[in-house]
């Protein structure tokens, strides 16, 4: 292709991303300023008052503090107890030879292709017919198993990745299991286990159909919180200022990631799914 | 490495042991769901009567309605995705000044949360927002148009190729930069075009790529729940909001199982069928 021709196809998918990403947020992002007492209607282009207000009023009137600290202490939760389950079975992947290995390593993905809701809901009555109620526990562990698939590949991919020759050597030296396990093993897997830390963090924190179904009605979290603003009360501005929460977080968190999976395994892990 | 096979065993049952039994129990759960047993609200036992209830009874009118429905949707969302990502792929194959900007504002929507995608998309084309306002305020517009919850799910297609056609971007991406330069040459020097290159070489060697970005935006998009809610037709119901209505609403698990398995059902052959018709393409374009 030409470069003129090129540099205008540039040009214009950089326009079609301005649409594509910048418009939307600036709305959102407005929507959340705008002042309750003066209201954003037709014809006004741009909102007559901006204030911070309404992130105030959200904070204090709605339980928007509560799904934050549900999100924000089950998500770390779930990573650590994720990794620590997913981690001998990543070891066992990737060093050990036994029948039917790739037929496990495929069975281990099933939860990404059940869909999400029937999952949360037969995961529900599961509980209900083991006549358990506690809804916090539930939801980790619903969210433990949705996401052990993206640790156990992550991990089995840096499992992989260590080297033998300086396992041995490290024994042959009279090296004991946890002087071979900081030499041979934590510099491979490190960024394999900040890296599956950090999409389990983000999916529980986004994770919407297992928290709506179990904790229904009355456990929220920031999706369901979103999603009843969304719903049978739909508030903009609400809404706007709980899309910002979610979204804002989680897009640091998963630039960050990306660079610590391009630095740790760059065709191996795929995307979010 | 080899290792006894109690040894295997302790060690793959945490992960992999936690994973196949609980995914196990839950999909056995709601196959004993639909053929009658843990019937919460009446008796247990074995019974045809809620699928019969389901797809032939009262309520198969409904039931077949938003089993066409998803398919509908799954199956544009998922073709859709990669018709865009494929020239896209290709354009971004060899870098150039820029590309790697372009690349990285393509796949953000994969790190914005569906829910957040569906209400900024609402506050894009809602009777106020940001295309009436801006046709209007062009002249090119007399008064605003209705485009929020169109009747043809136009909005849901919108939404779900925006969330996965980085997706199908990511898996072309990387198989198509995996073709060798030299095929793509010597296909040219044998005086092939760029048309008949796509045709003829690119579309067989990155065939299995495809597929998969095919399964598996078909699969995501066949059990939508939270963009149907938000942007979808209201006269409509996707399989995963009629399950939801049938379980929460009325309060049917067992019916809720039904339609639960006929959602895997359409998810596991619909994809499949997308996936063949795929390769049946890629075949006839290289007659």
């Amino acid at each position: 292709m030409s470069i003129k021709l090129n540099k205008i196809f540039l040009y214009l998918f950089l326009g079609l991303a301005f649409i594509w990403l910048f418009v939307p947020f600036s709305m959102a992002l407005l929507w959340s300023l705008v002042d309750p007492s003066v209201s954003w209607s037709y014809p006004d282009i741009f909102p007559k008052k901006l204030s911070l207000q309404r992130w105030f009023d959200m904070w204090e009137t709605t339980s928007l503090s509560t799904a934050m600290l549900n999100s924000y202490s089950l998500a770390p939760l779930a990573a650590l107890v994720t990794i620590v389950l997913a981690s001998p079975t990543a070891y066992a992947f990737a060093k050990i030879d036994f029948p039917g290995r790739e037929v496990f390593k495929v069975l281990v993905l099933i939860p990404l292709v059940v869909p999400s809701f029937v999952i949360a809901i037969f995961f529900t009555s599961l509980l209900y017919s083991l006549h358990i109620y506690a809804k916090y526990p539930s939801i980790l562990l619903g969210h433990v198993l949705l996401f052990m698939p993206y640790a156990v590949r992550i991990l089995t991919v840096s499992f992989t990745q260590v080297n033998d020759d300086i396992v041995n050597a490290a024994r042959d030296l009279g090296a004991n299991p946890w002087a071979i396990f900081k030499v041979a093993y934590l510099p491979a897997i490190k960024p394999g286990i900040l890296a599956s830390l950090l999409i389990v963090f983000i999916l529980s924190i986004e994770e919407f159909a297992v928290a709506f179904i179990v904790g229904s009605p009355d456990f929220t979290t920031i999706p369901t919180i979103l999603y009843s603003f969304l719903g049978y009360n739909f508030i903009r501005s609400n809404a706007a200022v709980v899309s910002l929460v979610l979204v804002g977080p989680n897009v640091l968190l998963m630039l960050f990631l990306e660079r610590l999976l391009q630095s740790a395994n760059p065709q191996n892990v795929s995307g979010k799914g | 490495m080899k290792k006894p096979w109690w040894v295997v065993l302790l060690l793959i049952t945490p992960g992999f042991g936690f994973v196949l039994l609980l995914i196990g129990a839950v999909v056995s759960m709601a196959v004993a769901q639909s053929i009658g047993f843990y019937n919460f609200a009446g008796e247990s036992q074995f019974s045809l009567e809620h699928w019969q209830q389901i797809i032939s009874g009262d309520g198969s009118r409904r039931f077949w309605r938003a089993f066409r429905y998803s398919a509908y949707i799954a199956s544009y969302s998922a073709i859709l995705s990669v018709i865009i990502a494929y020239p896209i792929a290709l354009w971004l194959r060899k870098p150039f000044k820029g590309s790697i900007t372009l690349s990285a504002i393509l796949k953000a929507p994969m790190l914005v949360h569906g829910l957040v995608a569906a209400f900024l998309m609402i506050n894009v084309i809602s009777y106020h927002g940001f295309i009436n306002e801006f046709m209007i305020w062009s002249g090119l517009w007399d008064k605003p148009v209705r485009m929020q919850n169109d009747k043809l799910g136009i909005g849901v297609i919108f939404l779900q190729v925006w969330k996965q056609m980085p997706f199908a971007l990511l898996l072309l991406s990387g198989s198509v930069q995996n073709l060798s330069d030299s095929v793509l040459d010597a296909a040219q020097d044998l005086g092939a075009g760029s048309i008949a290159r796509f045709r003829k070489v690119v579309l067989p060697l990155t065939l299995q790529s495809l597929q998969a970005a095919l399964i598996l935006i078909f699969i995501g998009a066949a059990g939508d729940f939270s963009f149907q809610k938000v942007a979808g037709p209201t006269a409509e119901n996707s399989m995963a909001t009629l399950m939801i209505y049938v379980q929460t609403d009325v309060g049917d698990w067992n019916g809720a199982a039904v339609i639960a398995i006929m959602l895997m059902v359409l998810a596991l052959f619909g994809s499949l069928a997308v996936a063949i018709a795929a390769k049946y393409v890629s075949r006839v374009a290289t007659l």
